[in-house]
């Protein structure tokens, strides 16, 4: 007994420290894709888009649980037309739920001019549950880049941080490592957006503290060589400092996380910048003097 | 009728073909975690299905087995994911070893295996965010690891009572497996 406790130890000793090795060397070494990293991203990307697309129903018979229907328990031809029906319309729905989120997305991107590639979203997350990553069933083949910014219907939705031939790694702005020049609507100011407040909050800093910044703006991608100008980030909810040397304040994002589907990476952009346009147009105008010369 | 799920075995003793068809099960059940729980539309959030697995694993064969286990599928998780290599590996290994430590103490019975593997479902979570804070600042809200620990914990004590026998049968039938090999 106090043997194989002395082994015990030994063992979790040994691998506690290749841990530390392994997280010194890559900590100094900084982001890789390539390696067995790049083998297995590949590699689990292939099974995961495999497995989203077998499992994709999977959703459906869950949510078909939670709401039961007692049809499904009796035995009779009578109940099984029924269900069978009723999973036709549940396909149908969900063929065209597609088929609106895949036209809401083009709509944005012929907005802003944008060049996009679409793809779906095959994994969430990673195994630890602390990163706020999401992965798409487009890479490299399909001309996609590093930086590149992801966006859905309703706009930002993260940037592209790692890639294989056929997947890649979306950082959403969630993520407390994203960080994402940004500018409000009417301006030319910069400004910045954080992630690591949660799914529903974003920590806008703008550079310039003459400015006053007020809730119910709106903020878009300022744009850079690595990424496109003008894709709707959210709205101002709260402003936190107005006496520093640079202005914070909350923001609400136009997407929400929790239900992302359907991505386009924008891998070309327009050949000027697009401006406000891709914001909604706004139920009311802003109040008078709003608009600077 | 015995109640008894599993016979009891010396300590410390590593099982080869029990530990390959573990490692095989967990890695499968990471690949599972992120690209089916994860999107599952259940209520509060997700089970954790690799850490779950892992304290059940880790509760049935003792500390050695349990500490390579989540070495291994630590380290798995890290190469799938962004974030600095090793991470998950230190999380899981330690938590692996520390809930192998209790295989004696829980005396095979299913309350006591659900109460374990819960809280080290809870813990493991927690610790998750607090290495990811330590190392690389990249911890969120707080409040919102709780909230994540304790439904992670909860689901866990749902899935327990169904996964605990389950693997308690499979990894009994893997070493019967290799005794009828042995000459």
């Amino acid at each position: 007994m106090g043997r194989d406790l002395r082994r015990s130890r030994l063992v979790v000793a040994v691998l506690l420290i290749i841990t530390f090795a392994l997280i010194t060397i890559d900590y100094r070494t900084g982001e890789s894709s390539g390696g067995a990293r790049g083998v297995v991203h590949t590699v689990v990307g292939g099974i995961e888009n495999g497995v989203t697309s077998v499992v994709r129903p999977i959703g459906r018979t869950v949510s078909s649980l939670v709401h039961p229907n007692r049809y499904h328990d009796r035995a009779d031809e009578l109940a099984r037309e029924n269900a069978d029906l009723r999973r036709q319309l549940a396909d149908r729905g969900e063929v065209t739920r597609q088929a609106a989120e895949l036209s809401d997305l083009r709509l944005l991107a012929d907005k802003g001019q944008y060049t996009i590639v679409p793809a779906r979203v095959i994994a969430i997350g990673d195994v630890s549950g602390t990163d706020w990553t999401v992965t798409v069933n487009a890479g490299k083949a399909d001309g996609l880049a590093v930086d590149k910014i992801v966006i859905n219907s309703a706009g930002l939705v993260g940037t592209v941080v790692s890639l294989t031939d056929h997947t890649a790694v979306v950082r959403l702005f969630c993520d407390p490592r994203s960080r994402i020049g940004a500018r409000l609507e009417g301006t030319q100011l910069l400004g910045s957006v954080a992630g690591g407040s949660g799914p529903n909050k974003l920590v806008f800093t703008l550079y310039d503290a003459s400015y006053r910044v007020r809730p119910g703006e709106r903020l878009v991608t300022f744009g850079s060589l690595d990424y496109v100008a003008g894709v709707p980030i959210g709205e101002v909810t709260k402003v936190t400092d107005a006496d520093g040397l640079s202005r914070t304040a909350e923001v609400r994002p136009y997407v929400s996380v929790g239900t992302l589907d359907l991505v386009g990476v924008v891998v070309g952009k327009p050949p000027v910048d697009p401006g406000d346009r891709v914001l909604p147009p706004r139920a009311t105008p802003p109040a008078a003097g709003g608009s600077s010369g | 009728m015995s109640v008894q799920l599993f016979e009891p075995d010396r300590e410390g003793e590593v099982h080869p073909l029990t530990l390959a068809a573990l490692v095989l099960l967990l890695l499968t059940a990471a690949v599972t975690q992120v690209s089916v729980v994860a999107r599952l539309p259940l209520p509060g959030g997700h089970p954790d299905l690799v850490l779950v697995l892992l304290a059940t694993a880790a509760l049935l064969e003792g500390p050695i087995t349990g500490a390579v286990l989540g070495f291994v599928v630590g380290l798995f998780g890290d190469l799938m994911s962004t974030h600095v290599l090793g991470r998950s590996a230190l999380v899981c290994c330690l938590l692996g070893y520390l809930v192998g430590l209790l295989a004696d103490v829980t005396e095979r019975s299913v309350l006591i295996a659900l109460l374990v593997v819960s809280g080290a479902v809870a813990g493991g979570a927690l610790a998750n965010v607090a290495v990811a804070g330590l190392i690389s600042d990249d911890a969120g809200a707080p409040g919102q690891a709780f909230l994540h620990a304790l439904v992670a914990g909860l689901y866990a004590a749902v899935l327990t009572p169904f996964l605990f026998p389950a693997l308690a049968a499979g990894v009994r039938r893997t070493r019967r497996v290799r005794w009828a090999r042995r000459p």
